[in-house]
């Protein structure tokens, strides 16, 4: 900061410091964003919306009219006390009070939205702490302050203009008002109203949903475009406004007119530099804490994988607690795909409520109320929207969609006390069988004593274990599919006997019962890996973690000894303990300088009989569902893979009526009459002084 | 040396200053006269780059200020025909804001804050606010700020209006005295007041320099009746 835009920086600052309206405009600030987000938070919860977007989300609507507050009389006092001529007589450019001003009217705003970050914080900290800051700590909210810093950048530079233009600080303050929040929320209700169209591109207002979407770690460059282009072209437009005071006479009718000019040229160069950069959007992923990434490996894989054009259709009401998560969820999709080169998205909301004709179309193709329509190309996949719904769903969706369409076989073992995969309990494999299908999929039994041999369909045999051994014949067409490039899935417990244990070792694979010695648990009877291999199955897991039920472990046999150049056998610990390997894979085919047309044999073992199980699954925060369908897709050929999405944590304050009342009164009264009696003391004391 | 050439200026269609011209040297005192209306105001106002002429120009140093205005600035003080202070501050707060922002070094902005307040005899009252000041008080607080950097050329807009008999006298001094590093310019109606300590006095009418009168007097009341006489002819 140079020094004039120093000095007239402290200034503003001082200035704003001594005024008891000061006090009065952050304390009804804090009142009200507070009243929001208490509302706002009742509404999400359960949900997986996070509170720092939720927290942000409260702040912003009122932060313009704090700006407005702050800022109306920074120039409008100067210009009707006459001070204005004191300042430009001083060797100082206009531009230099302008950025001093506008940084003091920002700083202030900021600050007060720090106060409301404190005060949200030490309430819900004494009043809800187990919700409060998730597993992402206090960084979590990082991004919402940069959606709040970007948005307050503008409003106070608009502001600060706006006193630029007039002599009277209620005019300035009516005008930013109306610029600020009139016309985006008006404009946002008349779309709503009155377009059908506007109504089909627009989820939620745009200044909401690019705060929700800051909020959450997805920062593009036209965002960023459009607040400091707005800011430098508002700021602009100040200086000019501070300069035609200078334009006095009719010898200053062309300075002016120059002025208003560059004024308007100003706007529209604002407005071309962000549609350019609208053009060529790229998404910025706010590298936070545990948020380093949006989205996971695996939907970034599908997304750059895609391409053509994908429509999704969001049919669902406005008013739906689920509206703003997909909205944004399918806006950062749109981002994530445009900025890797992927497909072109175009998004429609079909709210039926309003839009009565799309809906009676959408329920003619079939779409229910409360789902998701991807359509490419003639092909379509529709989803229906839980609690539940989520980056999983709509990434299996995008790729069933942007694959060509296969039958891809999944044939599980049964008979040997398998898990079944229609069976929906605790035991059964309901989940996984679901997600598989998803992933385009199909899952079937296979007998292997029956005489036929395995059909030609089969991607791969499950076998999720197994307590009983298999037969001599079971075990003998095991092998003979194995030796033709087939391919194999077990998850196995420490009985090497049941199952297909006595072949494991034939494939390179040596069952060991392991000593876990202080290995990370959750319960005591479980283990937590949490070292993955680079390998294609496991290399996009890193940074997840895979619990096991007191699993085997594994370990190349001797069969690793034939390993040669034209008979390759590679054994991976996938998945290890410390030293200790809790799931491996074999790959056993071709070596260097064969011909690699030759399908290579593929083995993958998991030291978890239990590990696919709807009980195991249903646990949080691990990644074991996308370790099964990056085995599966590894083992099929697919080899798309992916990583868990634990992030999304459900919010859960536990707040009663009662509750939500006491965290009102905390949040929107005391604590607001705090600051403003200490803003009003500062204010008396510096008076009192005088 | 400060040089004045075909200055004009107008409002729209009416003209405030017609073919103004004229030259002070360091340490010269101009007084520029004339009824309410004659431009005085306005000659101050765009030498002080807050209004800008239609033609004509402000010679400094050889150079044309308008061409350099942030050159001429750092060279001007100019005190209002009715200034506006931050009624926030002390006297030594807001004498200090603006020699920062005037750009004195900080370190040498409470030397100057003190040279100025001597000059203007403010040291009693440096701590007292602003909002507590009397007008004339204030006035000198605005003069001390005028005053700050020793400027070479100092404009002052009717700097004796509305102060009793013993601030005027008091202004007087403080004004003859800054007449040793400055060229002032200085407008108002306080004849025989100007008649103590100005060298010179232009006489302006309908926007044109009606007359320029060397005070040569030694009694201040000879010259200050000999003024009015050219000051009624003026206007007449």
């Amino acid at each position: 900061m140079s020094s004039p835009v120093k000095i007239t920086f402290f200034r503003s600052i001082g200035h704003a410091r001594n005024l008891y309206s000061t006090a009065i405009a952050v304390g009804l600030f804090l009142a009200v964003s507070a009243a929001l987000f208490v509302y706002n938070l009742a509404c999400a919860e359960g949900t997986r919306v996070s509170l720092a977007v939720i927290w942000a989300s409260s702040v912003a609507p009122i932060a313009p009219a704090l700006a407005a507050f702050l800022a109306m009389d920074v120039w409008s006092d100067e210009l009707k006390s006459g001070r204005i001529d004191l300042l430009l007589t001083s060797s100082v450019f206009e531009r230099d009070f302008v950025f001093g001003k506008f940084y003091g009217v920002w700083l202030m705003t900021m600050v007060a939205v720090l106060l409301s970050f404190v005060s949200t914080v030490t309430v819900l900290g004494a009043l809800a702490p187990g919700s409060l800051f998730g597993s992402s700590g206090p960084l979590a909210f990082l991004p919402a302050f940069i959606a709040l810093l970007l948005q307050t950048m503008l409003w106070s530079s608009i502001s600060t203009a706006m006193s630029a233009l007039t002599a009277y600080a209620p005019a300035a303050f009516t005008f930013s008002a109306l610029l600020t929040i009139a016309l985006p929320r008006c404009g946002w209700l008349a779309i709503m109203m009155f377009s059908g169209k506007g109504r089909s591109w627009f989820g939620e207002m745009p200044l909401d949903a690019d705060v929700m979407d800051i909020a959450s770690g997805v920062l593009s460059t036209s965002s960023l475009a459009f607040y400091f282009a707005g800011t430098l072209a508002a700021l602009f437009i100040t200086s000019k406004a501070v300069m035609r005071v200078r334009c006095a006479g009719r010898g200053g009718r062309g300075r002016r007119a120059a002025s208003v000019v560059a004024s308007l040229l100003a706007i529209v160069a604002a407005a071309l530099a962000v549609r350019l950069a609208w053009r060529y959007d790229v998404t910025l992923d706010l590298p936070v804490s545990n948020i380093s990434t949006v989205f996971s490996q695996r939907t970034r894989g599908v997304l750059a994988e895609s391409s053509g054009e994908i429509t999704a259709t969001l049919f669902l009401a406005r008013n739906d607690s689920n509206f703003r998560r997909i909205g944004h969820l399918l806006r950062t999709m749109k981002r994530e795909a445009a900025s890797h080169g992927g497909a072109r998205f175009e998004l429609r909301f079909v709210d039926p409520r309003w839009d009565i004709g799309d809906a009676e179309r959408l329920v003619r193709l079939g779409l229910e109320e409360k789902s998701v329509m991807l359509t490419r190309r003639g092909r379509k996949v529709t989803i229906a929207i839980g609690e539940e719904f989520g980056e999983q769903d709509l990434t299996s969706a995008i790729r069933r969609l942007t694959t060509p369409p296969q039958r891809r076989n999944v044939y599980w073992t049964y008979g040997h006390g398998e898990a079944r995969f229609d069976d929906y309990g605790s035991f059964g494999m309901s989940d996984i069988a679901r997600a598989l299908s998803r992933e385009g999929y199909q899952n079937s039994v296979i007998d292997l004593t029956a005489g036929a041999a395995v059909p030609a369909d089969c991607a791969l045999i499950a076998i999720a274990g197994a307590k009983n051994a298999f037969s001599r014949v079971e075990l003998g067409r095991l092998d003979a599919y194995m030796k033709e490039g087939g391919r194999l899935l077990v998850f196995t417990g420490q009985n090497s006997e049941v199952g297909v244990g006595p072949l494991l070792p034939a494939w390179g694979v040596r069952m060991i019962v392991p000593s876990f010695k202080d290995a990370p648990t959750l319960s005591g009877s479980d283990v937590i890996a949490s070292a993955f291999a680079e390998h294609p199955l496991t290399s996009p897991l890193k940074g997840s973690r895979i619990v096991l039920e007191r699993p085997v472990a594994f370990a190349s046999s001797a069969a690793v000894g034939e390993s040669s150049a034209t008979e390759r056998l590679e054994f991976t610990p996938l998945a290890t303990v410390g030293e200790i390997a809790v799931a491996a894979s074999i790959e056993r085919g071709a070596g260097a300088g064969s011909d690699v047309a030759i399908r290579p044999t593929r083995l993958v073992a998991i030291g978890d009989p239990g590990f696919p199980l709807n009980l195991s699954l249903s646990l949080k925060a691990n990644a074991n569902r996308d370790f099964i369908l990056n085995a599966v897709a590894y083992l099929s050929g697919t080899e798309s893979a992916g990583s868990s999405d634990s992030r999304a944590d459900l919010l859960l304050t536990g707040f009663d009526r009662s509750g939500q009342l006491r965290h009102l009164v905390w949040s929107a009264l005391v604590l607001p009459a705090v600051v403003f009696a200490v803003l009003f003391l500062i204010a008396m004391r510096r008076r009192h002084r005088s | 040396m400060v040089e004045v050439r075909n200055l004009a200026f107008s409002y729209c269609s009416r003209q405030v200053l017609r073919d103004v011209s004229f030259v002070v040297s360091p340490g010269e005192t101009v007084a520029v006269l004339g009824a309410n209306g004659a431009g005085k105001t306005t000659l101050l106002r765009v030498l002080a780059m807050l209004a800008v002429p239609d033609a004509g120009s402000v010679i400094m140093d050889g150079q044309n200020a308008f061409r350099r205005p942030m050159r001429y600035l750092r060279q001007l003080g100019y005190l209002p025909e009715m200034p506006a202070l931050y009624e926030d501050m002390s006297v030594k707060e807001y004498l200090g804001y603006r020699a920062k922002l005037k750009g004195e070094p900080s370190k040498r902005v409470r030397r100057r804050v003190s040279e100025a307040a001597e000059l203007c005899r403010l040291t009693d009252i440096m701590r007292r606010p602003i909002s507590m000041l009397s007008t004339g008080l204030k006035k000198r607080v605005a003069l001390a700020d005028a005053l700050l950097l020793r400027p070479r050329v100092l404009l002052l807009d009717d700097p004796l209006a509305g102060l009793d008999y013993q601030m005027r006298e008091s202004a007087a001094e403080i004004l003859s005295n800054a007449a040793a590093f400055s060229s002032v310019i200085v407008t108002g109606h306080e004849i025989s007041d100007f008649a103590k300590w100005a060298t010179r006095f232009l006489v302006i009418k309908d926007g044109v320099i009606a007359s320029s009168v060397e005070n040569q007097g030694t009694d201040p009341s000879v010259s200050g009746e000999r003024l009015a006489t050219v000051l009624e002819g003026g206007a007449r």
